[in-house]
């Protein structure tokens, strides 16, 4: 339950919603835009949200494309809940990333740009977008950008005050590359994980993201690098893969730093393994 | 084996249609208008002194009623020690104690209010662990422990009597077993094994949180409706605390959302009282949200146990010592009943002439404890049975013939000095034999599936003797309904073990009619229906049963006298059967209940009879006081019998692992209801492999708990169960109804060491902590050499 009061919108186009967005904000009303409304539910109980107004977008139909021609661009509206993306295959390795995040009942709830724009460090579906080069459709008070998902997306989701996040479009090519997924728990089913790890093979070489290793999420083409230099053997690759992580290494209640690096060496060696090229 | 028509039956639970359509109605489903709301401000550290608490920016806040402090309340309270206050004042002992309460209008306008107090706190060190505690230097969690009352119920030395804190230590209570001389035992011994075993506190879950309404009418009446297991404790500790007539407090229980001991302590409802007193008496709803069911309510106890034992070379146990530093937490309450009972029992269902345990009750900065299913054994089987294994092992013998060797035997002595027999004591060899065919022992206890995948069984033995206080006991009054059916009164609560429900079958047993003509009322209020020690220790079946039968013996005694009257036979020419009284030799001269229950008259006027009310009370007899050094005494009627197994299949690289199979074979005494029986073991061996491969707070240096809610503390989710497999022998009880033993906690207490057993098997290491989880095996290896 939620113990403070505020009004909610639901604004049905994008412009209304960030003028909406700029009037609550001068009449200081802290608004934040909502669309499944977990974290909201999440953090707010724990007076770590605090809000007077909300503005659900899932009222606006740019938020809730789901769309692919053949040989152009797969677009998936940020209002789309995790178990819509994954269940229309229009992209399975975005799919398959939002099918491992919480359980069936918080995945019919959360949506695509809530997860992408968590304050919850994991933010999973972003690891396919980071993979696929993919770009982020952002809307605010002077208009629509759109950028590279390597522009708007460092550690998490850099919009500007008033923003929102419409879609993200990925290149269809992207549908039938070969990808490895692994989410890797503490004991459960369903937990955050200790780490995510998503791997996708471009012609011989292979690009890497992974959730939960260090305090955000990232993709590594240092570590990518590593990994795709043929000449040393796999355990090598994945020791020197293991010197690049960008970050510290996070130790937290789900397991310690070394238990984290432990779990990602055994990942790195089955991804390298399914995706073929090499023997275990 | 004696057959019945009822009893045995898998009768479906009276509530369960309503459960299943989400019909049942718990205390917080029932809203009233005009009730407020009650929060409570916990404490953010575990240890501190408290200065000022500054109320004022919440009193701003539109909607609110009242504010208590604990200086308002400077209160002690407790069922063992009295060292708990209401609310802190001085000081706070652990990471979520409450310190003050706020009474609004509603629950928003209370929780936001309470967010605006401010507390003063001067950190203390904290008391971080029960091993902690036990230094000489340790900082005390209490200062005068000496000065504290003990419950006026607690001065005998039965479980839950017989308290005596060490002044000057973190030590609540140290319960004794000296059995045999350790000394001789040992020296008799060629093989001798010592390990040291932990676990940290865990919570219960059940998944009603605490809840509790209370009302103090105008007359002075208090009207407490709460989700407990104790409704007549609770009623005299509000009456004796408060100083209130106990006839003027009335408590009512509706079914309960689960418990598995939880809901024994009382402690929202005198909170809740002082809330109501604070408005005037108005109805105040005082519930928790899952953080403070499992942090600031009480929890599921923690231990340190090392463990000792010897045995001769052929294979005979000779002497075990134990030592227990249990995790109590921040107040003594329950945990202290707790540790008692863990040393009754000891040993397991083994033959050993030398035993000398020490179990200590501490005192720490962490939650304070209460009941937990298996009552201390789950406990103490962790560490005995991961040691018979390692015996096992270390003799070159196996872990089963090892167990059937030293299994426990009629005309041994338990640990307590009792001397047992076929009746008291259950069949644990019986079970053993079972369970080796059920588990495909011999075809091997280590089977390689893969270069990386193994696939294990581990075993384990455990028992309980229900542990009530001396001179326990229940009531039941049967009524009639015009037709002839019959309604039960008795004070057994709801908590989903089917007590109510066996009751049921129990009467329409006897009574020889169907159990569909039989009722029982789901809620129990003090004020109507005849005391009853708590819904506890796996005796409620036990004492309620009896009273019931009596209840029934009573009524057909009535039933029979009106009967011989009206058609002229003696009485001991009567039976009855069908809602009819008739003669045995011709049954058509009969007449139906729905003529007689209510008395009957002639048509002259005479009456013949009036209204029958079955009336029947019990008490266990035989039960003594306990001695605190060497235990010597009786602490119950019966030893349940139980043998566990757990299959594994374990990932030798990633050090993960799946639950395959999980199989118990149980002494029932008599099955009462089979599926009933069944899904109380199923459900028990479930939970025991949850906190024994998941569950546990963890802590930070600063004694605050890590896992206050279901996406920290995770519990088994329903698809990672293994198959499970109950099957049970049959070794009645004299003197227990139908001569049913309990069941409802055995399920759990092997299931921790049978786990365990097993993955150190397919580890190669020994796992002497829970949980045992992926990392905690490889962390073990790691150590160990085995893994690099």
């Amino acid at each position: 339950m939620l113990h403070f009061n505020f009004d909610y919108y639901r604004p049905s186009s994008i412009d209304e919603a960030v003028e909406l967005f700029d009037k609550l904000d001068q009449d200081g009303k802290k608004p934040i835009y909502l669309s499944g409304g977990t974290e909201i539910t999440t953090l707010g109980r724990l007076n770590q949200v605090f809000t007077k107004a909300v503005i659900d977008v899932k009222g606006i139909p740019e938020c809730n494309v789901l769309d692919y021609k053949q040989d152009s661009v797969v677009v998936v509206g940020a209002a789309l809940t995790l178990t819509q993306v994954w269940e229309s295959k229009i992209l399975p390795l975005l799919g398959e990333a939002c099918v491992r995040i919480g359980d069936r009942t918080s995945r019919n709830q959360i949506t695509l740009g809530g997860n992408l724009a968590s304050e919850i460090i994991y933010r999973e579906a972003v690891l396919p977008l980071l993979l696929s080069n993919s770009t982020f459709v952002v809307a605010g008070i002077e208009g629509i950008r759109q950028l590279s998902v390597h522009k708007i997306f460092k550690e998490k989701l850099r919009l500007k005050r008033g923003e929102f996040l419409v879609q993200i479009k990925v290149d269809g090519k992207y549908r039938k590359m070969p990808f490895y997924i692994e989410k890797k728990r503490k004991s459960e089913r369903v937990d955050y994980p200790l780490i995510t790890l998503e791997a996708l093979k471009v012609d011989r070489s292979i690009r890497l993201a992974i959730s939960g290793l260090c305090a955000f999420p990232f993709r590594s083409y240092e570590m990518e690098k590593e990994l795709n230099n043929t000449d040393i053997s796999i355990e090598e690759r994945i020791d020197r893969a293991i010197l690049r992580i960008p970050a510290p290494v996070i130790s937290d209640i789900r397991g310690s730093r070394e238990y984290r690096i432990f779990v990602l060496r055994n990942t790195l060696l089955d991804a390298l393994i399914y995706l073929g090229g090499v023997r275990a | 084996m004696k057959r019945y028509r009822v009893i045995g039956k898998s009768v479906l639970k009276k509530e369960s249609w309503d459960k299943v359509s989400g019909r049942v109605k718990y205390i917080d489903d029932h809203q009233e208008v005009g009730t407020l709301h009650v929060k409570l401000l916990t404490s953010t550290y575990a240890h501190a002194y408290i200065g000022n608490v500054d109320t004022t920016e919440a009193w701003k806040v539109p909607g609110v009623r009242a504010i208590v402090t604990g200086k308002d309340y400077p209160l002690l309270i407790g069922t063992t020690i009295k060292d708990r206050p209401l609310l802190a004042f001085d000081k706070v002992r652990y990471y979520g104690e409450p310190i003050a309460m706020v009474i609004a209008d509603t629950e928003a306008i209370a929780i936001q209010a309470v967010t605006l107090i401010c507390v003063e706190y001067k950190p203390l060190r904290v008391v971080n662990s029960p091993v902690e505690a036990y230094q000489k230097d340790a900082p005390l969690v209490h200062d005068q422990i000496e000065q504290y009352l003990i419950d006026q119920d607690a001065d005998t030395t039965g479980t839950s009597g017989g308290i005596r804190p060490v002044p000057g230590t973190n030590i609540a209570n140290r319960q004794g077993i000296r059995k045999g001389n350790i000394e001789r035992g040992f020296a008799r011994s060629d093989v001798i094994v010592e390990e040291v075993f932990s676990f940290k506190q865990s919570d219960h879950t059940a998944i009603e949180t605490r809840c509790a309404d209370v009302e103090i009418k105008k007359t002075g009446e208090v009207i407490i409706h709460s989700a407990s297991q104790e409704p007549f404790e609770m009623r005299e500790l509000i009456s004796q605390t408060f100083n209130i007539d106990e006839g003027k407090v009335h408590v009512h229980i509706p079914l309960v959302g689960g418990s598995f001991g939880a809901k024994t302590s009382v402690q929202l409802e005198p909170l809740a009282y002082v809330a109501s007193k604070a408005v005037g008496g108005r109805k105040v709803r005082l519930r928790n949200s899952r953080e403070e069911d499992i942090v600031t309510s009480p929890v599921h106890i923690g231990l340190h146990a090392k463990v000792k034992m010897g045995c001769t070379r052929d294979g005979k146990l000779q002497a075990i010592k134990l030592f227990f530093l249990f995790d109590g937490g921040a107040y003594a309450e329950r945990a202290v009943p707790v540790t008692k009972a863990a040393a009754f029992d000891c040993t397991g269902p083994y033959t050993i002439d030398h035993v000398w345990c020490d179990s200590l009750c501490m005192y720490t900065n962490h939650p304070y404890a209460t009941d937990f299913r298996g009552f201390g054994r789950t406990e103490v089987a962790f560490g005995v049975e991961r040691t018979i294994d390692i015996m096992a092992n270390k003799l070159g013998m196996c872990p089963l013939e090892f167990r059937l060797k030293n299994a426990i035997q009629p005309g041994d002595t338990s640990p307590t000095k009792v001397l047992l027999n076929k009746s008291n004591l259950g069949d644990i060899r019986e079970c053993l034999l079972q369970l080796r065919e059920l588990i495909d022992w011999d075809r091997g206890q280590r089977i390689d599936i893969s270069d990386r995948i193994v696939r294990t069984k581990g075993i384990s033995c455990t028992w309980k003797n229900g542990d009530p206080p001396p001179g326990v006991g229940a009531g039941a009054i049967l009524t009639f309904n015009s037709d002839g059916g019959i309604n039960i009164n008795c004070a057994a609560i709801e908590i989903g073990q089917g007590t109510k429900t066996v009751l049921t079958q129990m009467v329409a047993e006897k009574m020889k009619m169907d159990v569909d003509d039989v009722f029982i009322q789901m809620e129990v209020n003090t004020q109507l229906s005849p005391e009853h020690w708590e819904t506890a220790a796996s005796r409620t079946t036990f004492l309620s049963g009896n009273a019931v039968l009596r209840a029934v013996e009573d009524a057909i005694r009535q039933l029979k006298r009106t009967a011989a009257i009206i058609l002229k036979v003696p009485v001991d020419e009567l039976e009855v059967a069908n809602k009819k009284v008739y003669k045995k030799t011709s049954p058509s001269i009969s007449i139906d209940f729905s003529e007689i229950v209510y008395g009957y008259i002639f048509p002259d006027g005479k009456v013949a009879g009036t209204q029958v009310v079955g009336r029947g009370t019990y008490m266990i007899p035989g039960i003594t006081e306990m001695d605190p050094v060497t235990g010597r005494g009786i602490q119950g009627p019966e030893w349940g019998v139980v043998a566990q197994a757990v299959e594994v299949e374990f990932d030798k690289r990633d050090n993960t692992f799946k639950l395959i199979r999980a199989v118990s074979v149980a002494d029932a005494g008599t099955i009462l209801n089979y599926k009933g029986a069944e899904t109380q073991v199923m459900g028990a061996m479930n939970m025991g492999l949850s906190f024994a491969t998941r569950e546990g707070f963890l802590y930070d240096d600063q004694g605050k708990v890590l896992t206050t809610q279901f996406r920290s503390y995770k519990v088994m989710h329903y698809g990672e169960q293994p198959e499970y497999i109950v099957r049970f022998i049959e070794n009645p009880v004299k003197g227990a109804p139908f001569g049913s033993r309990g069941l409802g906690e055995h399920g759990i207490m092997g299931m921790p060491a049978a786990v365990a057993n097993s993955l150190s098997l397919a580890a190669n290491v020994s796992l002497q902590q829970l949980p045992l989880t992926p990392e905690f095996i490889w962390k073990t290896r790691l150590k160990a050499g085995e893994v690099y």
